[in-house]
């Protein structure tokens, strides 16, 4: 029907920003995408429960869509249309108003990525104390790996850095080997780098200090 | 909730003192002191202001930071500076940054010369740029959906669009994705932005980033002009502007009227202009020859083809469609009273009401405006579905809720599109309104439990201002107490509560008015009782009535008991008709076929349900041979021997405000562009009294939806948004059009083993049709709904209540 | 030195009630709630504490805003901590979350508010779980939920996870986040005291902020004014970070001078090198010299320097860093945390990033600077939230203060692209052309 739906991407100048999405078209052959029939929409049981745990501990069950975006990344890996569209059948909201939600924060993903997450800090505190070198060291270290690696803003621990965050597990200062080791502990399904675990690390104030200080014992689900 | 008071208090905007109602944002209050202030992101209609672009700042004495003036109510004494150099910088800045990346390719958009982005830069900007950095380049345009483009690299995200689709039309597709500037507007996952009401946001746009597909470089603003009219498609009767080049319509633009549709459109109204101008549309006169086959006439053939009429003297049955003009009405009554000698005259699909029943239903002081929806304590919408019926009602319920706390409540067969909004949704069976509003009735003074209860004590204690939508289609017996149950609330006495009727033909109010009733003449008089259009199919297939006149109503579309008017026009030996498209009965039945004039060639007066005159006025010439129904009606008058005395569409006008007391003394030009709502009039005071509503004693009965029975479901019907030929034969439309879905409830629909979007037959009595089956949560089981006024497969071919659904082979 | 918050907080089980009560832990909750809760507002407006989330409101003076009497009002404590070197809150939460919620309990008790969120960082999944175990250990002790210890007051309290936006610091962003959007700011006013979360009164205040309310009733307003400055009282938690030799968070009477925290507590740079710029309150504080380091560190005479306290972040930059390195991490930073609902702050930073690339590139001219400079006053004060602000200000200050190191770096850099000396504006034409 129209002439103007899919072309071929254009070439582009070598700084202008690149966002993936912005060359879509829609694909006029779907049907739109409003609020999923719950008799339409098969949810995981377990998914919907812990959904609707988050739903209820709000005023306004829309509070529970980040909680239930973290839910449904887990559960599916990302936050794939069906994962979106789950969420928006439990929920009674649009995928779309998932999607835009979604796309705002930097960890939900929008499309398929690999098992683990290496948070590598390249704000300005790591990246004074050398992790923008550390963050290659990591990339190259994690191929071949089931490991996704990004480059991320501060993440609130510069008194460790150069740090990462190793699926949730804040580890630092890094070396450059630590790359390698990062990867063989997630490989061999170990804690990572327990000796440089945030968690074990002692205040600096010394008036904070206790002589058998031995790390914040885990809690709750541990190593997710 | 009732209206807001309004203060006027006073400010000084660049050393001049001006007034201004208190709360009004700045940006407005100054516009109306001649200040302009620009902006980008601003637009009322959207709700609370954003404050996103940033254009609109000032300074404030007494706050350190420059403000928004669009999200800054102005306040008594306030001292406003808007030529400042602080605010000039601030101005210069905001036009450089939205131009670090829009790109400058005004030569080739289609929005150049009527550009908010444009007119600000030169007013606003600093007429250089210190930009040289790479701008975002992408693909462009591509497709929102088959009706709009998007251009990514132009978009300036202010907000417009995607508060339209959520907090407007709370459809929630149209979205922002990503953050900072990879912001871009999109949908989920590639699907379509496909929705009732998408096209407004390529109005709302202020820069070409969203663009008509259909009317994409069709013009440019500087060879286009604008003409005011009033769509026709649907009782909503929404206010447009009609773009025109060379005595074409190429858009349709809103033309805001808050007394009538806030500024919106449908897309329905927005796109179907372009049946104005296809091959579809009949623009000769036809006749039908010797072989059978409808063949171009000239008028003087046709008129005299179809002044045989006149040889059956009170043997002459007509309908008046929902589309006709007061006029049109009017002399269509004049015509058959008077020149045919014949009563027999409807236009209610939906059998008569007795006169004094309409008369009360239609009193003055019983009638809520469109404004009154917005700001009552309680909206009861009665069986209709608004998105439908009257697609900007919808929206503006939605605005009442939303904004202004209107509690909600749906009682209906069918699910409905508002029910999220609603506080409470009561199901009733297919065919048991009637007994829905016994128990209605019953429950507003007895005590008791239940939804029908939670809804009087609603209705009841709730707050005075209630306002219930109807729709026509209610059964006679339903209207009974229906006017029962606002006498009891005594809607009649308040000012912003009442009734309003959701008819089923766009004009169907002021053709009622204008005498083409069965049962009154024009103003609701008392006259000779006709045949109503039931009987007068049965009377056609029985021989009694041998001539059918049909002004804009195909009977096998547009009524019910399908079978007995397909008998009936067999039988008839002479079908004249007036129509635009050749649609089913009248392609086979028709002996004479005038063309019907669009509602951008007409002249003429119509009544919103809300009772609100409106003018139809010509925006453009009649294509082909096409001539104005008034003229049309009074040459065939001529030839049936009767002079209307009409040369004029003017002395239509005149003739008409003659016979109707209640319209005494009104002009064309108080009409004007806005209209005039007669039940406000002082000549309101003649419109006949109504007969008090009959008291009889009530009882508690059910209503609720019922199971199956033997495997047989009881069909309600709807009429989609969708179902019109005008969409048909729109090529931008072509991919809505409405077919036969046959809504199924999960429940059901497991038991009978049918899949989603499956291919069924729903049976009765021998006659099947073929429909996609969709099940959706919400219907109750032992329910299923089904499409009318569709070209094939339409449910008028079923007369009963109860049909059987099975999966096709 | 008083310490009031870190105080042996290393001790074990500190995360736990057990340990936390024997320590004294709640005690100060059990005063409160025999004290009407208007003589707790009255105590906090007298400690004079100020918010330790960066703005520095009063935070006596804000609880009095909310509107008093039953409606539904709301309780946000702001846990986002992302501001770049900031890391304070992490410490708190993790090592002795009662104090928080001790914190959290007391003033939603001299406020009126019955229901509570703890808006904490999406990355900070230890934490997070510590608080969440910290919680439900309340909940079972009687401390929140219905009818705390017979008091009659009741709390529900939630811990919300956000997902990674910096902008969801910003009260309202967080606002809007917690209502499950787009973390987008809204417009002021009203302010969320007014119409904040799901549009009823919302009291917003940082983790310490709420952790010190329990220090405070125990000691008495007026004598935690005592601690500190007139205009900046009690001690504050400081995060010191980047090229010092002993970085991390330390407790500090506000008031003392930066040299003690940077050398004397953090130990300063490496040997042989020296302090070249530091931000005293996070990376969107305009950056001070070498010579400032004399100042007292509070709110009052950081501002007047021209720069802020912020949310007590030092960032330490030692002169092996160039200054254009530090300011491109700067912009990259917001320019990816603008969340873009605002033009200035958007195509400001958005702007600002691709002209420092542009410098990199080797493609600009020293005069290009003031354009720089222009782009970061047009951005101050015209953005709907401070993001922008917290952008232009740093960068503005580097400019200011390190233009001939800057123009130095834009000779460099055109040398390195092999670029013609550029005279007069025929090349500025090639340029803008390509
Ligand atoms: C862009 C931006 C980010 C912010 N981030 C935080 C933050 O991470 N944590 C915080 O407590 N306050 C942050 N704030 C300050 C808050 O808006 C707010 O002032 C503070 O939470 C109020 O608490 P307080 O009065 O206790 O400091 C931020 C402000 C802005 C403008
Ligand atoms: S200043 Fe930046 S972060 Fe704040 S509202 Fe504007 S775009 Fe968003
Ligand atoms: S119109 Fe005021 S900020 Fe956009």
């Amino acid at each position: 029907m129209s002439s103007i739906d899919r072309r071929p991407p254009v070439r582009r100048y070598e700084h202008g920003s690149r966002v993936p999405g912005w060359d879509e078209a829609v694909d006029l052959t779907k049907p739109p995408a409003t609020v999923p029939d719950p008799a339409l929409t098969p949810v995981p049981e377990e998914l919907r429960a812990a959904i609707e745990a988050e739903m209820a501990k709000y005023p306004d069950r829309k509070s529970a869509s980040i909680p239930a975006l973290h839910l449904a990344q887990r559960h599916h890996g990302w936050c794939s249309p069906e994962a979106i569209k789950q969420v928006a059948c439990v929920m009674r909201l649009t995928p779309a108003y998932l999607t835009s939600v979604a796309s705002f924060y930097d960890m939900f993903y929008l499309q398929p990525k690999p098992k683990h997450d290496v948070y590598v800090c390249t704000n300005i505190t790591c990246s004074l104390l050398g992790a923008d070198e550390l963050y290659e060291r990591m990339c190259e270290a994690a191929e071949g790996h089931d490991i996704s690696v990004r480059g991320f803003e501060c993440l609130g621990a510069c008194d460790i850095g150069p740090m990462a965050s190793v699926d949730g597990e804040y580890v630092g200062p890094l070396n450059l080997d630590d790359p390698k080791l990062i990867v063989e502990d997630i490989e061999a399904g170990r804690p990572v780098l327990e000796h440089k675990q945030l968690r074990r690390r002692a205040v600096a104030d010394a008036k904070g200090r206790v002589d058998d200080f031995d790390g914040i014992a885990p809690v709750g689900q541990e190593g997710n | 909730m009732p209206r807001p008071e309004q203060k006027i208090i006073k400010l000084t905007i660049d050393g001049r003192e001006v007034e201004a109602v208190q709360g009004t944002m700045l940006v407005d209050a100054a516009k109306a002191a001649d200040v302009e202030i620009p902006y980008f992101c601003y637009e009322p209609k959207l709700g609370q202001p954003v404050g996103a672009c940033r254009m609109c700042l000032v300074e404030i004495e007494g706050i350190p930071k420059l403000q928004t003036s669009c999200s800054t109510p102005v306040r008594d004494g306030m001292v406003v500076n808007t030529q400042v150099q602080r605010v000039k910088d601030a101005q210069n800045s905001v036009v450089e940054f939205l131009l670090v990346n829009h790109p400058l390719d005004c030569p080739v958009c289609d929005k150049g010369g009527e550009c908010p982005l444009q007119d600000i830069t030169f007013g606003w900007g600093k007429g250089r740029s210190r930009v040289i950095e790479p701008k975002r380049h992408f693909v462009k345009p591509l497709a929102l959906s088959p009706l709009i483009a998007i251009d990514r690299e132009r978009c300036i995200l202010c907000y417009r669009c995607v508060r339209f689709s959520q907090e407007v039309a709370e459809d929630w597709q149209l979205i922002f994705t990503e953050r900072g500037s990879h912001t871009f507007v999109g949908t989920h996952d590639g699907h379509p932005y496909v929705a009732p009401f998408s096209g407004n946001i390529i109005e709302l746009c202020p820069v070409g980033a969203l663009t008509s597909q259909p009317y994409r470089f069709r013009a440019r603003p500087w060879d286009i002009e604008g003409a005011g009219g009033v769509c026709t498609l649907c009782p909503a009767q929404c206010n447009v502007e009609f773009t025109v080049r060379d005595d074409k319509v190429l858009r349709v633009l809103s033309r805001e009227n808050p007394g009538v549709d806030d500024g919106w459109l449908c897309d329905k109204g927005r796109f179907a202009y372009q049946a104005i101008h296809v091959d579809e549309r009949i623009t000769t006169p036809l006749v039908r020859d010797g072989s059978g086959e409808l063949r171009p006439a000239s008028w003087e053939e046709a008129i005299t083809a179809a002044g045989a009429l006149g040889q059956h003297q009170g043997s002459v049955g007509a309908l008046v469609g929902g589309q006709a003009s007061n006029e049109e009405a009017f002399l269509i009554g004049r015509l058959l009273r008077e020149g045919l000698a014949s009563a027999d005259i409807d236009s209610r699909p939906h059998g008569t009401v007795e006169l004094g029943l309409t008369r009360a239903l239609a009193a003055p002081k019983l009638q809520a405006t469109v404004q009154d929806i917005e700001f009552a304590h309680t909206v009861l919408v009665l069986g209709t579905e608004p998105l439908d019926d009257a697609p900007i009602l919808d929206l503006r319920i939605r605005k009442g809720v939303r904004r202004h706390g209107v509690k909600l409540a749906i009682a209906s067969a069918r699910p409905s599109a508002l029910d999220p909004n609603a506080q409470l949704s009561i199901r009733y069976a297919p065919g048991a309104v009637v007994e829905f509003l016994s128990g209605l009735e019953w429950a507003l003074t007895a005590p008791g439990s239940g939804e029908t209860h939670e809804l009087a004590q609603l209705l009841r204690d709730g707050g005075e201002d209630v306002v219930i939508l109807w729709g026509e289609s209610l059964p006679p017996a339903a209207l009974a107490i229906l006017l029962r149950i606002a006498e009891k609330l005594g809607l009649a006495e308040r000012e912003g509560a009442g009734l309003l009727e959701i008819p089923a033909g766009a004009n169907a109010r002021g053709i009622r008015e204008a005498g083409a009733l069965p049962n009154a003449g024009p103003g609701y008089a008392d006259t000779t009782t006709g045949r109503d259009a039931a009987e007068i199919a049965a009377a056609t297939a029985a021989g009694d009535i041998r001539a059918l006149y049909l002004f804009g109503v195909d009977p096998l579309r547009d009524l019910g008991a399908r079978a007995e008017w397909q008998a009936a026009l067999a039988r008839a030996e002479l079908v004249v008709a007036h129509a635009g498209v050749l649609t089913e009965g009248i392609a086979a039945h028709a002996d004479v076929v005038f063309p019907a004039e669009s509602s951008a060639e007409k002249e003429g007066t119509i009544v919103h349900p809300d009772g609100r005159l409106q003018r139809l006025r010509v925006a453009i010439k009649h294509p082909g041979q096409v001539r104005a129904g008034w003229q049309v009606i009074g040459e065939l008058a001529k030839a049936v021997g009767l002079d209307l005395h009409v040369l004029t569409a003017g002395m239509a006008f005149k003739q008409l405000v003659a016979a109707v007391p209640f319209y005494a003394g009104l002009t064309l030009e108080q009409i004007g562009g806005r209209g005039v709502r007669w039940p406000e009039t002082e000549a309101a005071a003649a419109m006949p009294a109504g007969t008090p509503a009959a008291q009889v004693a009530v009882t508690d009965v059910a209503s609720g939806p019922r199971p199956e029975v033997n495997g047989h479901l009881a069909a309600g019907t709807y009429r989609s948004i969708w179902a019109s030929p005008e969409v048909e034969i729109s090529p931008a439309l072509k991919f809505t059009v409405a077919e036969q879905l046959v809504e199924l409830a999960p429940e059901d629909a497991a038991r009978l083993g049918i899949e989603h979007g499956s291919t069924v037959q729903v049976a009765q009595n021998g006659t099947r049709l073929s429909g996609r089956a969709v099940i959706r949560t919400g219907v109750p089981a032992g329910s299923v709904f089904l499409a009318t006024g569709i070209a094939k497969d339409s449910a008028n071919a079923l007369d009963e209540l109860m049909v059987e659904v099975v999966k096709s082979r | 030195m008083p310490h009031l918050l870190f105080d042996r907080i290393d001790e074990p089980g500190l995360n736990t009630i057990p340990v936390y009560e024997r320590r004294g832990g709640y005690s100060a909750l059990r005063k409160a709630l025999q004290m009407p809760p208007e003589a707790i507002v009255e105590e906090l407006s007298q400690s004079g504490i100020r918010g330790r989330g960066g703005a520095g409101f009063k935070m006596g003076q804000k609880a009095s805003f909310l509107p008093k009497g039953e409606m539904a009002k709301y309780l946000t404590c702001n846990a986002d901590e992302s501001e770049p070197g900031t890391f304070k809150d992490r410490e708190l939460m993790q090592k002795s979350p009662h104090t928080l919620i001790e914190g959290i309990i007391i003033t939603t008790y001299a406020t009126g508010i019955h229901h509570a969120f703890i808006y904490i960082r999406g990355e900070y999944q230890l934490q997070a779980d510590i608080l969440d175990a910290a919680v439900a250990e309340a909940e079972a002790a009687g401390y929140l939920g219905e009818n705390i210890l017979g008091s009659g007051h009741s709390l529900k309290l939630v811990v919300h996870r956000g997902a990674g936006a910096y902008i969801c610091g910003e009260e309202t962003g967080l606002l809007d986040s917690l209502e499950g959007k787009r973390g987008n700011p809204r417009l002021k006013p009203p302010f969320p005291a007014i119409e904040g979360l799901y549009a009823g009164p919302t009291l917003v205040n940082n983790v310490e902020t709420l952790g010190t309310v329990p220090t405070i009733i125990n000691m008495g307003g007026a004598d935690y004014a005592k601690i500190g400055t007139e205009g900046s009282t009690g001690t504050k938690l400081i995060s010191v970070s980047g090229d010092v030799q002993r970085p991390g968070n330390y407790e500090i009477e506000l008031g003392i001078s930066s040299r003690e925290i940077i050398y004397g507590l953090c130990g300063g740079p490496k040997p042989g090198r020296t302090v070249k710029m530091w931000f005293p309150g996070g990376s969107s504080s305009p950056v001070l010299l070498e010579q400032d380091l004399d100042l007292s560190y509070d709110f009052d005479t950081l501002a007047k320097a021209g720069s802020m306290l912020g949310s007590g972040a030092i960032i330490v930059v030692d002169d092996s860093h160039s200054a254009f390195e530090v300011m491109q991490k700067v912009v990259k930073f917001y320019a990816h945390e603008s969340c873009g609902k605002c033009v200035p702050c958007r195509e400001g930073t958005n702007w600002t990033n691709k002209f420092l690339a542009r410098i990199e590139a080797g493609e600009s001219t020293p005069m290009d600077l003031d354009i720089l400079a222009s782009v970061q006053s047009q951005i101050i004060g015209n953005c709907l939230c401070v993001l922008g602000d917290a952008m232009a200000m740093p960068v503005g200050s580097i400019v200011a203060k390190f233009r001939d190191e800057l123009e130095a770096e834009i000779e460099a850099a055109r040398e390195r692209a092999n670029a013609l000396p550029l005279t007069d504006t025929e090349d500025l034409l090639a340029l803008s052309a390509h």
